[in-house]
């Protein structure tokens, strides 16, 4: 059995402290931008926002904390957030005080209510602060850019409410990086070399701008600000390394902060040279990302793989132990986990509240070889969320048919700590997948990483915007989808009308009919979201090119073209579609009750659904108890199911835009079908009004009840290596199943056959139900739970009532 | 009749079972057994009928429902008291079943939908009962698991035992026979082609005591496990671990003196520490349960006996 060691003091001091964390918004970031941005008033984006990143690595607090050896910080303080004005102004603390929201309490800073799951705080300056630039940010933003014009049409999407668009709501509130940076290049290359290649170019084409160079010129331009940017800011916490040394008693700890320093100043324009450097090389870009836009989500990607080489090199020259490569580790992910920034209630739920996106994957093949690549750090990364009990960064796993045994044993006993992680990804499904479906090359297909929640992107090399070019998300929600469907296109939930009107249930003459009804409003309001999509690529493409991220991405430097523009090698985005299981299983209703059993009428069951339910429960718990359903290995529902998943696929292959011909289909849905299913109406499955929708691919909750070995059979009964935008599927597993040694090999056992049969993705949540309740009655002693709601995983008790019940319902696979 | 037509009651199908043999099992659960142990944690496999079974948490209340009140034509259901049910935690007015009125016809159960009343026990033709425990081939192939036959005891309904391992063979897939061991020996013999594994109960060596607690001696089990052994099949020795009946040094070493006897045939013994968690499920079924209520063991008491059986040289483990 594989067993985790404990940590070191300064590792667990630090774990304590983000764990007890109030996140403190400062107002540091917004001011500086907003100067810089005064400054260059009328200078183009794709050169002010450079400058304005710039102007912030040259000028904002480093922080180097007595207990680090990985060093970065967002803000002001540590686990401190920023505000980015150029996207969102003043941001939207002031208001929450102005609106006697957030309250001043003894420690003199404002709070956010208590009871909210994420503590926040800010100072009465900061919020001053923030306010004196309220007026100039008014009509400056992106935001209001975005929303001054949008194509026709835009209006009848939002007022359905049938996607993450919404009247009122902005149209764009960021870039998403929901791709994976080149990492390796930053690390193997330096800032330095490609400061060079940019200046070298400029130099070459000065007074000469013929033709493409003219926007070359524009990109190099802006690399060599970017670069002269991450340059500045790493040197200065070389220089805050050396300060600390110099006042530090402690021998040890100073010789420690003289080797950062020194470390620091060389990784600011070199290759890094040692492990350590490549970690904090790493860490540093993460952070210069992070500035450079909001929130980008941006992945490590194959952490094991590009550190690895380092490690070795340090074994063998004796440079380092295996215990300090891993407390780097360890302090590794616990930086990463200082990144957060504050956000809205509503927005912290629906994206899992402290959920950085920071996915990290481990293990898979080596790209030039396909054989397996495990590796010693593949096996840290573990250890540390193991033994650290930390649910983010999100860790998957890729495993292969040449998988260690004892990497299985490892990441399932890590599953046993820390529910949901990691998450099972299948080399051998996903490798070919983006071969085929995105002309990937074998070798960069082996590369590939996961990003987000668990979608696919390439190592590097990939504009994937998994989930679309720019929040608000391409989720499309196909609970409401069906609801027009059955209703003559109108959303009974807010009784707005879509212009794909298909008749009412009842007046459908065949099932066929009710499936070719659904295909038209699935794919009409598909294409709406994705040509908005399409419209804010334009805009990103305008008003937020990513210098910063382009020069690691390969293909920008070497074509003179940023990411947004299509730069990178390969170029995709893609969306989902949430509550597959919820219209699969209301599908299957209506074919089973109303056309082939011929148990109800079709009139009675659009009354049923339409009333809510209400006066028509014995129908309802008709369709609950002798409808099949997916996830319990049955033909009969399954069919559907693999209906709606290859209905979506087709339809996101009729979608494109500029800059790529691949709109990726995914099916996954984080938290967001408990939110979604607020606002949708009931379904014909039996669910009522406001009820969770099913998460991701995993069946309608509480409606397997053939235990996991059936709801892995249900979950190959569609081709799922077309779905290259990722999917995941949930099993919760109770902990008895696990209890005795033999328990996690045949867990093993069973994710083997699972994906050998065509699965892409699984992950386990190994709690139980007891342990839950008792995490609800006394949320304090239970503060490092943690559970995985499709896709990420989250402090349990962090979570809302609602989603903790949806966790609970889910059934349960006692042994 | 046709041999495809041959059906057996079956009360419980349970896939991903990994704690009734090696690998990832399929469990069948077989109605019936000729024993009447007090501390039986699966009470509803004792009675070789389909029975009647009332499961509170999934009723949705008369006010809403009431369907089996008027299904019943023998008077046996009354509209009950109005309780906080912990199925749907509101309160309703839940029914009640009067067992004497009560023939276990199942009208009730066909009208009730949300499942409160339910039929315990169903007939399966052999092949659709394969088809669907062939389901999970992938999974036992990869875990060096199968399907697993259990009770009540299978071996009361033999005929359908034996062509259900039959097919199970036919179709590569490996066996486990869960039993009493309280069989006719014919019975056995022919199963034993195609059983791969016996999961065999010994609950207590001296045959007296047998006989008072379950009602039989123990002789007729001592030898059919002596005649399995020596006829080359495999045993997996349980012993069910119940307070002040069978837990005492005395009879835990002369059980595991008995399985030395046996030699290569035993392949592990299982310690099955006695749990309360039957009482639950004698109340689906009847009013007044007589079943055993004893503190379950201690774990020291436990790992002592474990050790008394390792002194004879067996493979122990503790479920
Ligand atoms: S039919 Fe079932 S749900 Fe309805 S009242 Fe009777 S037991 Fe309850
Ligand atoms: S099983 Fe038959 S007799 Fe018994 S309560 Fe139900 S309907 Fe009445």
């Amino acid at each position: 059995m594989y067993k985790f060691k404990p940590a070191t003091e300064r590792i667990i001091k630090m774990h304590q402290l983000i764990r007890d964390r109030v996140i403190q918004t400062d107002a540091e970031r917004a001011l500086i931008t907003t100067e810089s941005y005064k400054r260059n008033e009328h200078v183009l984006p794709m050169i002010k926002r450079p400058r304005a990143i710039y102007d912030v690595c040259a000028n904002m607090t480093v922080r180097v904390e007595d207990f680090e050896i990985i060093v970065g910080n967002r803000a002001k303080n540590f686990c401190g957030s920023g505000v980015e004005p150029e996207w969102e102004g003043e941001g939207w603390i002031p208001s929450m005080i102005e609106n006697g929201i957030w309250t001043i309490q003894a420690d003199g800073l404002y709070h956010n209510p208590e009871g909210e799951e994420l503590k926040l705080a800010i100072s009465p300056e900061d919020v001053e602060a923030l306010v004196s630039i309220r007026d100039y940010w008014k009509d400056r933003t992106i935001t209001t850019t975005a929303n001054a014009w949008q194509p026709e049409g835009y209006d009848e999407l939002c007022k359905l409410e049938v996607c993450a668009n919404a009247s009122g709501a902005p149209l764009m509130m960021m870039t998403a990086g929901h791709l994976t940076p080149g990492f390796q290049k930053i690390i193997n290359i330096g800032y330095g070399a490609i400061r060079k290649e940019a200046l070298d170019f400029m130099d070459a084409h000065r007074n000469n701008l013929m033709g493409e160079d003219l926007n070359k010129y524009m990109f190099y331009n802006a690399a060599s600000i970017v670069c002269d940017a991450a340059i500045i800011m790493i040197q200065r916490y070389s220089e805050a390394c050396l300060e600390k040394a110099k006042a530090c008693q402690d021998e040890s700890r100073r010789d420690e902060l003289l080797k950062m320093a020194d470390g620091l100043l060389w990784i600011s324009k070199n290759p890094a040279r040692n492990f350590w450097e490549a970690c904090q090389a790493a860490i540093m870009y993460q952070l210069f990302l992070a500035l450079e836009s909001k929130y980008p989500a941006c992945s490590f990607g194959r952490f094991d793989q590009y550190t690895w080489p380092f490690l070795k090199a340090d074994l063998e020259a004796e440079r380092l132990t295996m215990d300090e490569a891993q407390e780097i580790v360890d302090a590794f992910f616990l930086k990463s986990n200082c990144f957060y920034g504050a956000a809205p209630e509503f927005v912290a739920q629906i994206t899992g509240i402290g959920n950085t996106y920071q996915h990290t994957t481990v293990g898979g093949v080596d790209p030039e070889t396909g054989e397996d690549a495990t590796n010693p750090v593949t096996y840290m990364a573990l250890e540390t969320i193991g033994r650290l009990k930390l649910h983010d960064p999100t860790i998957s796993l890729r495993v292969n048919k040449n998988t260690p045994d004892k990497l299985w044993e490892c990441a399932l006993e890590t599953s046993k700590l820390v529910g949901g992680l990691p998450l099972f990804q299948n080399d051998e499904i996903i490798i070919p997948g983006l071969m085929e479906e995105l002309g990937f090359s074998l070798v960069d297909a082996r590369n590939y990483a996961l990003i987000g929640c668990q979608e696919i992107t390439g190592s590097g090399n990939d504009y994937s915007a998994c989930n679309g070019i720019a929040p608000p998300y391409a989720s499309i929600h196909y609970g409401v989808v069906l609801n027009m469907v059955i209703n003559n296109g109108v959303n009974a939930f807010n009784g707005q009308e879509c212009s794909v009107k298909k008749g009412y249930l009842y007046e459908m003459k065949s099932f066929e009919e009710v499936k070719e009804a659904f295909k038209a409003v699935a794919r009409y309001i598909t294409k709406a979201q994705v040509s908005i999509n399409n419209y804010t690529e334009y805009l990103t493409t305008q008003y937020a090119p990513l210098a910063g991220l382009s020069i690691s991405m390969e293909g920008c430097m070497e074509s003179g073209k940023d990411a947004t523009w299509g730069g990178c090698k390969y170029n995709s985005y893609g969306g989902t579609a949430t509550g597959l299981a919820t219209v699969a299983d209301s599908l299957t209703t209506i074919k089973y009750m109303v056309f082939d059993k011929k148990l109800c009428t079709a009139r009675e069951l659009y009354d049923a659904v339409m009333a809510n339910w209400e006066g028509f429960e014995d129908l309802r718990q008709q369709i609950l108890h002798e409808v099949p359903h997916y996830g319990n290995a049955d033909p009969y529902a399954d069919e559907q199911m693999k209906w709606v998943c290859d209905s979506y696929y087709d339809i996101c292959s009729e979608c494109y835009s500029t800059r790529t011909r691949h709109f990726k289909a995914g099916l996954y849905s984080a938290s967001d079908h408990v939110f979604q299913g607020y606002h949708t109406w009931a379904t014909p499955d039996g669910r009522k009004t406001g009820e969770a929708l099913a998460d991701a691919t995993s069946p309608a909750q509480g409606r397997d009840i053939n235990g996991p070995t059936a709801v892995c059979t249900s979950a190959c009964c569609y081709d799922q290596s077309k779905f290259m935008d990722g999917l995941a599927l949930n099993i919760r597993i109770h902990p008895s199943a696990l209890s005795r040694d033999d328990g996690v090999e045949k867990l093993r056992d069973m994710t083997k056959t699972y994906l050998n049969n065509g699965g892409m993705e699984i992950q386990y949540n190994v709690v139980s139900t007891e342990t839950m309740r008792a995490a609800q009655a006394d949320p304090q002693s239970y503060r490092d739970l943690v559970v995985r709601i499709a896709g990420y995983s989250a402090y349990f008790v962090e979570l809302n009532a609602d989603c903790q019940n949806d966790i609970i319902r889910r059934t349960e696979n006692t042994l | 009749m046709k041999e495809s037509d041959l059906t057996g009651k079956v009360y419980d199908i349970q896939g991903f079972s990994v704690q009734d043999g090696p690998g990832i099992r399929t469990t069948v659960f077989l109605k019936g057994c000729p024993l009447r142990c007090p501390w039986c944690h699966s009470p509803e496999s004792q009675s070789f009928a389909a029975q009647l079974s009332w499961m509170a948490m999934r009723c949705i209340g008369v006010e809403k429902c009431g369907k089996c009140l008027t299904a019943c034509t023998k008077g046996a259901i009354t509209s009950g008291e109005i309780t906080k049910s912990i199925g749907i935690g509101e309160a309703i007015k839940l029914i009640h079943v009067n067992r004497l009125l009560c023939d276990d016809c199942g009208d009730c159960a066909r009208a009730c939908h949300p499942g409160g009343l339910s039929m315990c026990g169903a007939d399966y033709q052999v092949d659709d009962l394969l088809k669907q425990l062939c389901r999970d081939i992938p999974f036992y192939e990869q875990s060096g698991g199968g399907v697993t036959v259990s009770g009540g005891e299978a071996l009361s309904q033999p005929e359908f035992t034996l062509k259900l391992l039959q097919g199970l063979k036919a179709q590569g897939v490996h066996t486990a026979l869960d039993t009493t061991g309280f069989s006719d020996y014919k019975n056995i013999d022919a199963v034993l082609p195609y059983v791969d594994l016996f999961l065999y109960d010994l609950k207590h060596m001296d045959s007296e005591q047998h006989k008072k607690a379950i009602g039989v001696p123990n002789e007729r089990i001592l030898e059919n496990a002596q005649k399995i052994a020596a006829a080359g099949g495999k045993l997996q020795i349980r012993i069910p671990v119940i307070p002040s009946f069978n837990d005492s040094e005395k009879n835990i070493k002369s059980t595991g003196k008995f399985c030395k006897s046996l030699g290569k045939a035993v392949t592990l013994v299982q310690i099955l520490p006695y749990h309360n968690m039957g009482v639950a499920k004698y109340l689906r079924i009847c009013d007044d349960p007589k079943v055993l209520e004893a503190e379950p063991p201690s774990e020291e008491k436990i790992q002592n006996l474990k050790k008394i059986l390792e002194c004879f040289a067996l493979k122990v483990t503790v479920h």
